[in-house]
């Protein structure tokens, strides 16, 4: 019956699960999930990653959800089995693979999928376009070669035009001359001899740049101008040499009044030159600097037994009484003033006596000096103390005494060594002057004078020979000869028996010697053809006491019979009194006093007295020929 | 450390001061000729050929009783040029090296060394000394101022005494390099000057200095 007013409820079905029924039959239900707790049951139950890999395009207040769900889920998970996440994990791998498995049946059936390339739209060839293009780009790339093709051209006109006279390959013939190093944006070269062991004070590097353009232009046409320009310091600029000469001032015997001369004018190095000279030039400058600086140091310091002047540039000391030895540096830097004051020196360069010789040993010797101060001798075995010669090393093992080993540091200096062999040289020429005027002069006998052609510049030496013309053969006794050794200061003389003299400087004594020996030449020719002749020697004195006592050195005489035994000649030579010679004939009637007491024949035969022979009047070419044909007259008469 | 020892050295340094400034570097044989070419552009004397050596060294020890000294042994170098002839012996006593001291680029020890006539072997064995080891040291010879640098070759000898060359055994294939200067005492700028010249020779071989008592 449908009656109204019958109130109709609807209420929720109870369906709670019973967990338990008391013992008092009350029955006890599970507890039920709050809304929240029913929300997260049932978000549970949804799958998550498939949820991901689809929800890309999925709204973002759902996305915000997840992380929260996430959460809530993660704190859900703890109370769930541990294994939980792991199977999870595995249940989304197996998901992933069997869909991927899935699509690529399908796309391998090609029933249900096929995969098909997008298929575009065709090119439309409009060729106007494409030539255009293509001639744009190909006039692009023609620039661009030909641009090129240009700075190519341009870079080898300009090497042809110039000669190769690039900056870098002028820089590299440079540097295979002269030290260089950068330093900064410069580089710097080092003029100095300091790598091969000069301890001078004074530097010497040099500055290398690039030559500007003007510079270029201004050049003239001698030769090509080169890239590279160099800056000397300027105390090296110019050109400077050493200026050795020995002189003779026979008046003027002190150092005081001797003439000062000014460096004559010299061509100086030219502002445009090559690199090379203006580099030589200035080595050349500093060697020369450090040269006279050593010696004028050792002229000041050292003592010697000859005072040396040093004034400015000048150093001059006496080798002999009237011989002087000066030494100049001169140095011409192209920039002195003309100033017509004091000019003395005339417009014309004097003439300079220069001795080579006597310059190239000074500059042999700072070399050497430069030599020991790097090479040292090598230690061996090598452990021993480096730079000591090998006589100092046995200094100790052998026991050598203070004497010698002070002898050894001595050192001579530069300035007696120069000075020993200007002595040398002026003694050896003057030697050579005295014998030459001599073999000049007297014609009979004959000097000849043979030169060692080996000599060192202390020592040399010379073999006299003096010969009578036509009687040098007949055997070497008839020749005399001697050795004259020439040192620094004195000349030893070795004669033929064996003696021996020192003589001095003077060149006097040199001069009388070869006079004596020549007056003993005389008298041993004589002897010599007396043999020949068979004539006896009665008496041979080389060094008689009798008659007139000689200035120098003395007088040898001979006295010969002949064969038959009546003429007596008597021989005296002398080197200033000259030769002299006296025949006797024997007459028995003079001086005959028989008596009974003397029976020998021989005493009865010396009558006679000696006549004096004027030797001019005698026929012959020389003294020699003189005797030999006088000897023949009287042994045949 | 006052010992006798010491107290020796000082009084001798005082006589005879004397100083070894030592760097040591090795490099293999195949490499050597790079090394020599550097050298001698280097060095001094670069026109000349790099001089050559051949050394004989002996070292004798002595036992030392003395309880607190540095060392057990005293040990003497005898060193002879087999190729001069008439070069003089040497006799050599080194100290002991002062290591531990950062700022020194060298090793530093005292250096003694001596010529002395040719029995100074019979000499240190009547004194007591006993040969402990020998060898011959052959190689080049270079050096740049007061710096000595050797590079040689250590042979050993097959029969004791004699020292031809077909009794000579190479110890290694490689060669021992040492730069050393001896010095008096009070020098020592020298080692930055050894460090300098180290530094020039840096990939071809390492010049340093070794602690010779941590050696094994």
């Amino acid at each position: 019956m449908a009656a109204g007013n019958v109130k109709v409820s609807v209420e929720a079905l109870q369906e709670h699960r019973i967990q338990e029924v008391g013992l008092d039959g009350e029955e006890k239900y599970v507890q039920q999930l709050s809304m929240s707790e029913n929300l997260t049951r049932l978000a549970h139950k949804i799958d998550f990653y498939k949820d991901e890999t689809e929800g890309k395009g999925k709204p973002a207040s759902e996305g915000e959800k997840e992380p929260a769900e996430e959460k809530q889920l993660a704190a859900f998970q703890p109370s769930l089995w541990p294994w939980d996440s792991v199977r999870n994990h595995l249940k989304a791998s197996l998901t992933e693979m069997s869909v991927l498995l899935d699509v690529l049946n399908l796309v391998k059936e090609k029933q249900y999928l096929v995969a098909d390339p997008v298929s575009q739209d065709p090119i439309e060839t409009k060729p106007a376009i494409q030539l255009l293009a293509k001639k744009k780009s190909l006039s692009a790339a023609s620039t661009v070669l030909t641009s090129g093709a240009e700075r190519l051209k341009r870079s080898l006109a300009d090497a042809n035009k110039k000669n190769a006279t690039d900056f870098h390959a002028e820089l590299l013939r440079l540097r295979k001359q002269w030290r260089l190093k950068k330093v900064s944006t410069n580089i710097v070269g080092d003029l100095t001899y300091k790598s091969v062991g000069s301890r001078f004070w004074q530097g010497g590097s040099f500055e290398v740049r690039k030559s500007s353009e003007v510079d270029r232009v201004d050049a003239e046409g001698e030769g090509s101008k080169s890239m590279v320009e160099v800056t000397v310091p300027s105390e090296l600029e110019g050109v400077a040499y050493i200026q050795v000469e020995v002189k003779t001032v026979p008046d003027m015997m002190d150092l005081t009044s001797c003439t000062l001369k000014m460096p004559p004018g010299l061509s100086s190095v030219p502002e445009n030159a090559y690199w090379q000279s203006k580099l030589d030039a200035a080595q050349n400058v500093l060697f020369c600097k450090e040269l006279f600086a050593q010696l004028a140091r050792e002229a000041v310091q050292v003592k010697s037994a000859t005072p040396h002047m040093v004034v400015s540039n000048q150093i001059i000391t006496n080798v002999f009484p009237g011989h002087q030895l000066s030494i100049v540096l001169c140095h011409y830097t192209g920039k002195e003033k003309k100033s017509g004051e004091q000019q003395q020196v005339p417009v014309t360069a004097q003439k300079l006596e220069h001795n080579h010789v006597l310059e190239h040993s000074l500059h042999q010797l700072l070399h050497e000096v430069h030599h020991s101060n790097v090479s040292l001798n090598p230690p061996h075995p090598v452990n021993a103390t480096l730079g000591m010669t090998k006589r100092r090393r046995l200094a100790g093992p052998e026991c050598l005494t203070r004497q010698e080993l002070v002898e050894m540091t001595e050192n001579e200096s530069l300035l007696s060594q120069i000075i020993k062999q200007t002595k040398h040289g002026v003694l050896r020429i003057r030697s050579m002057h005295v014998i030459d005027n001599m073999a000049i002069n007297i014609q009979d006998p004959q000097i000849t004078a043979h030169w060692g052609c080996l000599n060192s510049p202390l020592e040399s030496s010379v073999r006299i020979f003096i010969t009578s013309a036509g009687y040098e053969s007949i055997s070497t006794l008839s020749r005399t000869s001697l050795v004259l050794l020439i040192g620094v200061d004195t000349i030893r003389v070795v004669m033929k028996d064996g003696r021996t003299c020192l003589l001095s400087f003077e060149d006097k004594e040199l001069q009388d010697l070869l006079a004596w020996q020549i007056a003993q030449h005389h008298t041993s020719v004589v002897q010599q053809i007396a043999r020949y002749q068979g004539w006896q020697i009665l008496s041979a004195n080389s060094s008689i006491g009798s008659g007139d006592m000689e200035p120098f050195a003395t007088a040898s005489a001979i006295t010969i019979a002949s064969p038959k035994g009546d003429k007596i000649i008597s021989f005296r030579s002398g080197p200033t009194s000259g030769q002299q010679l006296k025949v006797k004939t024997l007459d028995p009637t003079a001086d005959s006093h028989p008596s009974p007491a003397v029976t020998d024949r021989s005493w009865f035969e010396h009558g006679g007295s000696f006549k004096e022979v004027n030797l001019e009047k005698l026929e012959g070419r020389n003294l020699a020929s003189k005797i030999d044909m006088l000897m023949a007259h009287l042994s045949t008469t | 450390m006052e010992s006798s020892g010491t107290s020796f050295n000082a009084a001798m340094r005082s006589v005879a001061p004397h100083q070894e400034f030592l760097l040591q570097g090795s490099i293999l044989d195949a490499h050597c000729e790079v090394l020599l070419h550097r050298l001698r552009g280097l060095c001094d004397n670069a026109d000349c050929n790099p001089e050559q050596f051949s050394d004989y060294e002996a070292v004798y020890q002595l036992k030392n009783n003395l309880s607190t000294q540095q060392s057990q042994y005293i040990l003497f170098r005898i060193r002879q040029a087999l190729d001069h002839a008439d070069a003089p012996w040497h006799i050599r006593y080194l100290g002991q090296a002062e290591v531990g001291d950062k700022n020194r680029h060298t090793l530093v020890r005292a250096c003694y060394d001596v010529a002395c006539s040719s029995n100074v072997r019979e000499f240190l064995n009547e004194l007591g000394f006993k040969l402990d080891h020998e060898y011959v040291a052959r190689g080049y010879f270079f050096h740049k101022g007061r710096m000595k640098v050797t590079v040689s070759k250590i042979y050993r000898l097959l029969q004791p005494g004699k020292t031809d060359q077909n009794t000579l055994e190479p110890m290694t294939q490689s060669h021992i390099v040492e730069l050393s200067v001896v010095a008096p005492l009070g020098q020592d700028s020298i080692g930055d000057d050894m460090r300098n010249f180290a530094e020039q020779l840096k990939p071809l071989v390492l010049l340093e200095k070794f602690d010779h008592r941590r050696l094994p």
